[in-house]
């Protein structure tokens, strides 16, 4: 019964249509591709603001007030880089990557898994060893966006920052090695190999 | 018998005044001056500077760098004294003078080695943070450490290779455990040399130390030390240290054309244990290169 249905469904989609027109349908199909991809677009975007992030309770009162004491909160130049532009994909491909897996963070919000203080201290170790995972295999790519050697004048850093530097091209580092808990207090129980 | 009581009197008013001579003080106005900065540095034992979750600079460390070779910059200390201050590196809190410069001179001649520290020393401490607890409540103290030839990477980190996490007064150490070199041998050159003069408390009261820091610190013993002199003229703190070029067992042998790594401690506010403000590692010269090139006399 519900293969007749199925067969009859595919059958009249296939069907050429006697009724409209093919320019009614171009027009209907463009505007409505429009629609849904400026609808998906903006929705996407929308879970990709500070605003969205700091939502939960989760984010808002614990990593983001050791972020807002951080120099990529307030500097001297005025430029702020906010919660998705380091933990989002700028290009497309990754970015939807990334969403999708977000989403089984939806369930973690359903199950409370990091609904109290205590519980978020508990797990904030493996959290974190996750995304240091995932920046240390793309390059630092978030980093990247804005940061990147080519475009370094070392000599114009500071003493410590430039011989770091002129260490970390020697060893082929990436940023996340040597960055971790630039923008929040590192966890503790941190093993020395992810460093 | 009277010619030779004469004699005897008369050879000894000239050795006196023979050694009197031999350890007059330099004229000082003549001596250059060099400023070392020193500085509170939170809970950051050997153990943190060298893990590489906790200090980024660990990894110059491996290459080679010394601690000076990264914080100091034009003649003063580029740390971030923000996350020194703050509760994860000093939980007890932390003084609002996070720095001060020290003047530095050094002079020497066929006996001796003349090192003087002029300083205007803070008293804005935590208020929480370790006091003396004996009488005289030394208000200043102000210390030289020379590291020994052996200790590993001595001519790097200075004093911090005997500043241990486990150490008195950091967070749950036990309360008399000392500082100390790891697998010290004072025969084998693995161990650092101190003087110290302390204050005392309103011009009363002031005292010297000659030590060594090995297995543990011991205050005592130490046969170079000939005198350490100090003034404390309403904050602004003077302290002259005469220390022979060779001493004993736990004294570090100075000589002419040598150079030695030293650091230096000052304690101000009557505080004691860490609570001080420490220099990084600097060389002393004597009659050789180094950051404080000591005169000849």
């Amino acid at each position: 019964m519900a293969d007749g249905k199925l067969f009859r469904f595919l059958a009249a989609i296939r069907r050429p249509s006697v009724r409209y027109s093919l320019l009614s349908i171009l027009i209907v199909g463009f505007f409505g591709g429009i629609l849904f991809w400026g609808g998906f677009h903006t929705i996407v975007e929308a879970t990709n603001t500070e605003t969205f992030c700091i939502g939960c309770h989760e984010m808002r009162d614990n990593v983001y007030p050791e972020y807002k004491k951080t120099i990529h909160y307030r500097n001297r130049t005025g430029v702020r880089a906010t919660c998705p532009d380091c933990h989002v994909p700028k290009e497309w491909g990754p970015k939807m990557i990334r969403k999708i897996q977000a989403s089984g963070e939806l369930w973690g919000k359903l199950v409370g898994s990091i609904d109290t203080r205590e519980k978020f201290t508990a797990k904030r170790l493996r959290m974190a060893e996750s995304e240091w995972a995932r920046m240390k295999a793309n390059d630092s790519r978030e980093c990247r966006n804005c940061h990147g050697f080519d475009s370094m004048d070392i000599e114009k850093q500071k003493l410590r920052g430039a011989k770091l530097h002129k260490i970390g091209l020697e060893e082929k580092k990436t940023c996340i090695d040597c960055h971790k808990g630039i923008a929040h207090t590192k966890p503790l129980g941190m093993k020395e190999d992810d460093d | 018998m009277k010619v030779a009581i004469v004699s005897t009197a008369v050879a000894g008013a000239l050795f006196a005044l023979g050694s009197h001579a031999a350890i007059a003080a330099p004229d000082w106005s003549k001596v250059p001056k060099r400023e070392i900065h020193v500085f509170h540095t939170g809970v950051t034992p050997i153990e943190w500077m060298t893990k590489k979750s906790m200090h980024s600079g660990s990894a110059g460390m491996r290459k080679g760098e010394a601690c000076a070779g990264c914080h100091e910059e034009k003649g003063a200390l580029n740390f971030n004294f923000k996350r020194l201050a703050d509760k994860e590196l000093e939980p007890v809190g932390a003084p609002k003078t996070m720095s001060f410069p020290v003047g530095v001179q050094a002079a020497y001649d066929k006996d001796n080695v003349y090192i003087r520290l002029s300083f205007k020393a803070p008293a804005d401490s935590a208020t929480a943070a370790l006091r003396e607890d004996m009488d005289p409540k030394h208000e200043v103290k102000a210390a030289i450490m020379f590291i020994a030839g052996k200790v590993p990477d001595g001519d790097k980190i200075g004093c911090w290779a005997t500043c241990h996490t486990d150490a008195r007064s950091m967070p749950a150490a036990k309360p008399d455990k000392k500082k100390y070199v790891a697998a010290a041998n004072l025969g084998g050159e693995i161990y650092t040399d101190y003087i110290q003069w302390k204050s005392g408390a309103g011009g009363k009261g002031a005292a010297q130390f000659d030590g060594h820091v090995a297995e543990t610190r011991v205050d005592k013993d130490g046969k170079a030390l000939v005198k350490a002199e100090g003034e404390n003229k309403g904050g602004m703190v003077t302290v002259t240290f005469t220390r022979k070029l060779a001493g004993g067992a736990g004294d570090v042998t100075l000589a002419e054309g040598k150079t030695v790594p030293f650091g230096i401690a000052i304690h101000t506010d009557r505080t004691v244990a860490r609570f001080h403000h420490v220099s990084l590692d600097y060389k002393l010269g004597i009659g050789a290169d180094g950051d404080i090139k000591a005169s000849k006399l």
